[in-house]
């Protein structure tokens, strides 16, 4: 499935370069949460990871502002080759101190609202992880905090690779399923 | 990269354990920046990640603990077990004098009054039929450890299931990671109402590795959580049994339909 209104992208990102205000909050409301998830994994530092949107959303819309975007229709690379480098940097210069820019006050709120989002997300997913099995809890933190595969987890638990797939998916379904029906009522 | 891709090389949980090549965690990542469905997924495991990183669920710890503690058993608990064996044993062979086979533990011909003859009781749920023994005759000279088996087995056979564990013990001695020692063992203790040897024994089984007694072992440690009145313990048991599809598939997925009504 691909990201809905991707298809406009070329021309969000034309309406940025002629000034379009509302399609600024468009590009940050589309793309803060993916960047966020990108600079938490590369960085494992949830602070830095929220400088970073900042960061990278304010060269990405000075860019698009100067129409730096040649291929207007590959927005969503521009944006995660820009997020790269920008984390790579940071990596780089970790012990320096973070060059910070506020975003504008009406973009800094988009992108707030998300980690309100991401508070409810966590509430909310340890709510059902309350409720799951203990076994099937194990299963998944072997999965995803201790990195073993399907076969490694079968054998500390006594179970065959398949039911511990079987497990892991159906435990992520329910988790997904109801994230979706709770969090789409906001 | 595309999503099914994505599903069957686990490219989103190794993505967040930074197990990807750097190559294989840019593509990822331009993926889901255009993917809603597989950027839900990536949000969702990510938090439950989080979540259960604070929580730590240690059921196979837990277990693993508990019957590490009951080999430390004091001596007045050991004389207890004695007890409750031999009275087991003395009531039950009393019992086969006038019905055989029985269900051990809980006869089927003599239900627990509280018991509703409309859905199972989790006791008559936990009722356990012997695992069949059928002696093999080999040609080749048995070794000490197979006979010893051998020897108790035929106690097993005559429904002496208290009287088969020390010779079982001993062959086990011998050749522990014998499959059929390590099952029969574990199924004695089960008869004869021992359920947390029982438990560990038919665990050691399937951990062996071979899959000749897997779908048994799983479908009698269920019987063994049945008996401890862990539910959820012999659902996982239940769910296990019957992804072998096997012999015990269609008994195993009766007892977990009575469990989930």
């Amino acid at each position: 499935m691909i990201v809905e209104g991707l298809g406009e992208m070329g021309s969000l990102a034309e309406r940025i370069r002629l000034g379009d205000s509302a399609a600024e909050t468009e590009l940050v409301r589309q793309f803060s949460q993916r960047l966020f998830v990108m600079g938490l994994v590369r960085t494992r530092d949830r602070e830095a990871a929220r400088d970073l949107v900042q960061d990278i959303l304010l060269a990405v819309i000075t860019a698009l502002r100067k129409g730096q975007l040649l291929d207007q229709d590959k927005l969503a690379a521009f944006v995660h080759g820009t997020a790269r480098n920008i984390i790579s940097n940071h990596l780089r210069s970790r012990a320096q101190a973070p060059r910070f820019e506020p975003l504008r006050d009406d973009l800094a709120q988009t992108h707030s609202n998300h980690e309100i989002e991401e508070a409810e997300r966590s509430r909310l997913v340890g709510d059902v992880l309350g409720g799951m099995r203990r076994q099937d809890r194990e299963i998944l933190h072997m999965t995803l905090v201790e990195g073993k595969k399907p076969g490694e987890i079968a054998i500390a638990l006594g179970l065959t690779a398949e039911v511990v797939r079987t497990r892991k998916l159906r435990a992520s379904k329910r988790i997904a399923a109801l994230l979706e029906r709770k969090l789409s009522r906001r | 990269m595309h999503c099914k891709q994505i599903a069957e090389q686990d490219v989103l949980e190794r993505y967040l354990l930074d197990q990807l090549a750097e190559q294989e965690r840019d593509e990822f990542e331009r993926h889901y920046f255009e993917c809603e469905s597989c950027f839900a997924q990536l949000q969702t495991a990510l938090a439950v990640q989080e979540e259960v990183r604070h929580q730590r669920p240690s059921v196979s710890k837990t277990r693993g603990n508990f019957l590490r503690g009951t080999w430390v058993w004091t001596p007045a608990l050991v004389t207890a077990l004695l007890l409750f064996v031999v009275g087991t044993w003395w009531y039950s062979g009393r019992r086969r004098q006038n019905s055989a086979p029985v269900a051990l533990q809980q006869p089927a011909t003599n239900p627990a009054p509280s018991i509703s003859p409309s859905s199972p009781s989790l006791e008559q749920l936990a009722s356990v039929e012997p695992p069949p023994y059928l002696a093999t005759t080999l040609r080749a000279v048995q070794d000490q450890a197979h006979e010893q088996f051998r020897i108790a087995m035929q106690n097993y056979s005559k429904g002496d299931y208290a009287n088969a564990i020390p010779g079982i013990r001993a062959a086990l001695k011998v050749d522990p990671k014998a499959l059929s020692f390590n099952f029969y063992l574990a199924a004695c203790y089960l008869l004869t109402g021992q359920t947390d040897p029982a438990i560990t024994f038919f665990r050691k089984t399937i951990a062996l590795g071979d899959p000749t007694y897997s779908e048994q072992s799983h479908f009698y440690l269920a019987k063994a959580y049945l008996k401890k009145q862990d539910v959820a313990g012999a659902e996982d048991e239940l769910e296990a049994t019957i992804s072998f599809h096997g012999g015990k598939e269609t008994e195993a997925g009766e007892i977990l339909r009575q469990l989930r009504k």
